[in-house]
């Protein structure tokens, strides 16, 4: 069977789905809608339960907007072969690394369980972490020794480690960040030619995101030396190779790190002052690259994953209006903070 | 078993006291669905059950260092009230908040000697390195060393980042998730350095000081180390037991009182209350709710209200089902079990498919001797597998009684008499009982999946869906037809007008329940009824292999036979008993396989559902 065969239901339930992907003129319309216009839009229930706080409604809400992406990852994993689905839950698996860091600061500052178990994500068997066990750990030590016992076992001795010797959760953290990127490159180099290409260019795009962002934060504003800022980063696989990194890490200042980017994430980022504004356009950069892929990707699985990360770009949206409006912010501030997650709805139109 | 709803309406404070008066009668399965009472909203058991799970799991860590070896006696059923567990909660914390550090102390142990370890190997690689060894141990003015490992995966990033802070890096021995290394660079560029150690997991390996020592007598000296350790692994172990003797009879108590406190947690998803009052819903089979109700008045010194009522039609899948209670049919059900648990008011096939099973697979592999080794291996076994044995004993009585109605022993014809026939003396009257036992089988399993749907009140569906009274009446038509064919060479107009009434009739009923374009319609309902003509055809036939089997058996024996008449004494000998154990392991593992298909795919298809589920009352922990 050819690939495009082999691939034909993935690529239709992909378009199938893509079609739920917000447009540009929704995207612009959704700050302005109120909260029963949202719930009735998106079934969210929660929204309308005057009788919680606003903490358990902002989390009620939170945990109904991942089940939606999960029900995607779940349809979509099911149609894939196991090395090519084990590529989609490394890259969901940041939602049970995000319940590891929760419970790791629980367990540092000492929360109530109650407080930990309000703040988990409630995931499937194939992403979840043994929660069960790891709550009964007394502290954080006794946690990650648990943790060394389960599939997060690398991540795990690296994180114990770090934290015996240094005992702060932000190189922890930083670690597990680290881990989990690595992973996900990993098994992207373990697929065959057919998916290697796309994604490589998919997760590259991804990948200089967070490499020149972490970059950028690690070494202006934690003021880290250079070699501690390296050790920390994830060559990309695309533009911000090993090589370019280890040049990159000795600058100083904003402007000096911009001018010595490739010309393209020059351009790009070419009068940037601040990181929130390198952020902003990284982050338009990076969805106009995955509706690309999503359009015109051979790769049903680059395809799968690009759809994947749009959708949950896009209901971090909706998730930031909600908050905001929870919060009783004003239109202006949840629109910037749209701006902030969100692409460039003008550039996302050529894009697609 | 029929199953009855109970609905318990007790106080709130009173709840502990009717888990357990629940969990004694053993005859209530909880109901984890919310009561339609919307003011009964809150979980009154949750901080109880929380509790619970951190004592529980302290007590395990504990126990897990300090085994409780000695058994107790049950004391008598005691309510455990929040107070109390909590109690016992703290308690526990305080106990593994010392436990834990003969833990940590024992882990810091297991590091060391993996050091040891570690170091023992890096000797031998010290040995190979054409340098003065001694310089490695100290830092020089200029110069630092750093020798130690890595994990692998950290290799090459700390490469890099020791680089940039002016370092090199040398690797001189890999191993399966660890790297040994050395870092060499200017001493002024330590603080840069030592955060990415920190980060990289980088651990410090220690140079030996006696390096200028022979290596046997270094090696001695880790040996020792390794002794030290041993012996201080046992000075540990004998503290702690000396730290734990007096609290033994504590954490007894401890697991004692857990166990108490357990129905309560179990009931948790069920329970919802109101203030004072608190709802809990389960079901109980039908003969055991007086007793229930019995037990509640001599338990509550409150009062309560049960309420009892039948299950109504919707609640049906919700409703658990009472397994059958027999040693005899247990293994059985086991088998059963795999394709699922009868749903309740469904017939548990057990007892048919314990009948059917030991008759097909006694046809199938009928062999007195053969069917004495897999009864006596079975019985033999029944220590190791003490739930399982009797089906292995079963199987091999029923082959041993087919054994003697063929006439069969270890492959042997002759030695004994037949009481009915050896197969291969009239394969086709072989043939002919294969396929009028599957006709049976075929009819009492439709008529079984009937009663199913009848039970349940499903009418329609008992008349026209697949494998109902329709369908039946369209394979007795196909049969009388067939045996029609067979005997006068015409398939008979009145079969033949049934057969196609039938058939129409299906038809009718799938055309009117499809919702598609017409032409998908009529796509898929020729194609349907097709489908049930070949599929009752085909499973006809495949009855066929019980007899095929028992002829493979005569002779795959006569195979072996001529094969060792081909050989001397030795060889004749070895051959016949090599031959009976490829026998016995090969075809008695193809017959069991076959038999189990035609048990799933012919029977169980046609009449059981399999999605109903278990019952598990509520009980205390033994």
């Amino acid at each position: 069977m050819s690939n495009a065969a082999a691939q034909a239901y993935l690529n239709t339930r992909v378009s199938v789905m893509s079609t739920r992907l917000f447009t540009p003129e929704f995207t612009e319309r959704l700050a302005h809608l109120t909260l029963a216009e949202l719930a009735e839009q998106f079934g969210l229930t929660a929204l309308l339960d005057e009788q919680a706080t606003t903490t358990a409604r902002r989390r009620a809400i939170e945990q109904s907007l991942l089940q939606m992406l999960l029900i995607d990852l779940q349809i979509l994993a099911r149609l894939l072969p196991p090395a090519e689905r084990a590529v989609l839950l490394a890259w969901a698996r940041k939602y049970a690394l995000f319940n590891l860091k929760t419970l790791i600061r629980g367990k540092l500052y000492a929360l109530e369980q109650k407080a930990i178990r309000d703040h988990l994500f409630d995931l499937p068997a194939t992403l979840r972490l043994p929660h069960q066990e790891l709550f009964r750990a007394e502290n954080v030590l006794e946690l990650l020794r648990q943790l060394e016992t389960s599939q997060y076992h690398q991540i795990a001795r690296q994180a114990r480690e770090v934290y015996e010797k240094q005992r702060e959760p932000f190189a922890l953290e930083a670690a597990i960040d680290q881990r989990y990127y690595s992973s996900i490159v990993r098994q992207i180099m373990g697929l065959d030619h057919h998916h290697l290409n796309a994604l490589r260019r998919l997760m590259g795009a991804e990948l200089d995101r967070v490499a020149l962002l972490w970059l950028l934060r690690f070494r202006l504003t934690c003021q880290l030396s250079p070699s501690e800022t390296y050790y920390q980063l994830v060559p990309s696989t695309r533009l911000l190779n090993r090589e370019l990194l280890l040049r990159l890490v000795n600058f100083d200042t904003l402007e000096r790190v911009l001018d010595a980017l490739p010309a393209s994430l020059n351009t790009l980022l070419a009068g940037s002052h601040d990181l929130s504004e390198v952020q902003r356009r990284m982050n338009q950069a990076t969805h106009r690259d995955l509706h690309e892929t999503l359009v015109r990707s051979q790769s049903g699985l680059a395809r799968a994953l690009a759809y994947l990360m749009l959708r949950e770009a896009n209901l971090q949206s909706l998730f930031i209006v909600v908050q905001g409006h929870l919060l009783q912010f004003s239109n202006t501030t949840i629109k910037t903070a749209l701006e902030l997650n969100d692409t460039s709805h003008s550039e996302l139109r050529a894009a697609a | 078993m029929l199953m009855k709803h109970v609905r318990l309406l007790v106080l709130t404070e009173d709840l502990p006291q009717a888990s357990l008066a629940l969990a004694e009668t053993q005859s209530f399965h909880p109901d984890t669905r919310p009561p339609t009472e919307m003011q009964l909203n809150e979980l009154p058991g949750r901080a109880y059950r929380d509790t619970f799970s951190q004592a529980q799991s302290r007590l395990n860590k504990i126990t897990r260092l300090l085994p409780l070896t000695a058994t107790f006696e049950r004391s008598a059923v005691r309510v455990v009230t929040f107070t109390e567990l909590n109690t016992l909660n703290a308690q526990l914390g305080a106990l593994w908040n010392d436990a834990s550090r003969f833990e940590e102390e024992f882990r810091q142990l297991d590091d060391t000697e993996r050091l040891i370890k570690e170091q023992l190997t890096a000797l031998e690689n010290f040995a190979h390195l054409n340098i003065d060894l001694s310089l490695l141990r100290n830092k020089t003015r200029f110069l630092a060393f750093h020798v130690g490992l890595v994990p692998r995966e950290n290799l090459h990033q700390l490469e890099d980042a020791a680089q940039l802070a002016g370092y090199i890096l040398l690797i001189y021995q890999q191993q399966t998730d660890q790297a040994q290394i050395i870092i060499v660079g200017p001493t002024e560029n330590e603080a840069l350095l030592a955060p990415v150690l920190a980060v990289a997991g980088f651990q410090n390996l220690p140079i030996p000081v006696e390096l200028n020592r022979k290596p046997a007598e270094l090696q001695q000296n880790l040996t020792e180390q390794r002794r030290v350790i041993a012996e201080q692994r046992l000075a540990l172990h004998t503290r702690l037991n000396q730290w734990g003797e007096p609290f033994r009879e504590q954490l007894q108590t401890a697991q004692h009182t857990l166990m108490l406190a357990e129905p309560l947690v179990t009931l948790d998803t069920a329970l919802r209350s109101s203030g004072h009052l608190a709802h809990l819903a389960g079901w109980v089979p039908a003969p055991a709710v007086a007793q229930l109700k019995q037990r509640l008045t001599q338990s509550l010194t409150q009062p309560f209200d049960l309420a009892s009522r039948d299950p109504l039609p919707d609640e049906r899948k919700l409703v658990p089902t009472v397994p059958i209670k027999s040693r005899v049919l247990a293994p059985f059900a086991l088998l059963v079990k795999q394709y699922g648990i009868p749903a309740y008011g469904e017939i548990d096939p057990t007892p048919l498919f314990a009948v059917t099973f030991l008759l097909m697979f006694g046809m199938m592999f009928g062999d007195l001797g053969h069917g004495a080794v897999i009864a006596g291996t079975a019985y033999w076994a029944r220590h190791k597998i003490p739930d399982f044995y009797l089906f292995g004993v079963f199987a091999g009585a029923s082959s041993m009684v087919f054994g003697l109605l063929f006439g069969s022993i270890f492959g042997y014809e002759e030695i004994l008499p037949a009481l009915w026939m050896s197969p291969l003396h009239d394969p086709i009257l072989m043939l002919e009982v294969a396929l009028v036992w599957g006709i049976i089988f075929i009819i009492v399993a439709c008529a079984l999946g009937i009663y199913n749907r009848l039970i349940i009140g499903d009418i329609k569906g008992a008349v026209f869906k697949r494998h109902g009274v329709i369908n039946l009446l369209f394979y007795l038509a196909f049969l009388a037809g067939g045996y029609g064919l067979a005997t006068t060479g015409a398939f008979g107009t009145f079969p033949s007008i049934l057969a196609i009434v039938t058939l129409l009739m299906l038809a009718a009923f799938q055309w009117q329940h499809l919702h598609a374009p017409t032409g998908e319609k009529v796509l898929v309902v020729v194609i349907e009824t097709l489908d049930t003509i070949i599929v009752y055809l085909s499973n006809t036939l495949s009855f066929l292999r019980v007899s095929a089997f028992s002829l493979n058996h005569v002779a795959l024996a006569l195979a072996i036979f001529t094969l060792a008449e081909m050989m001397g004494v030795f060889g004749h000998v070895v051959t016949l008993i090599l031959g009976n154990i490829f026998i016995l392991v090969l075809e008695g593992g193809i017959v069991m396989i076959q038999v189990m298909r035609l048990q799933y795919y012919e029977g169980f298809s046609r009449y059981f559902s399999g999605d109903g589920h278990a019952f598990t009352p509520l009980r205390l922990a033994k």
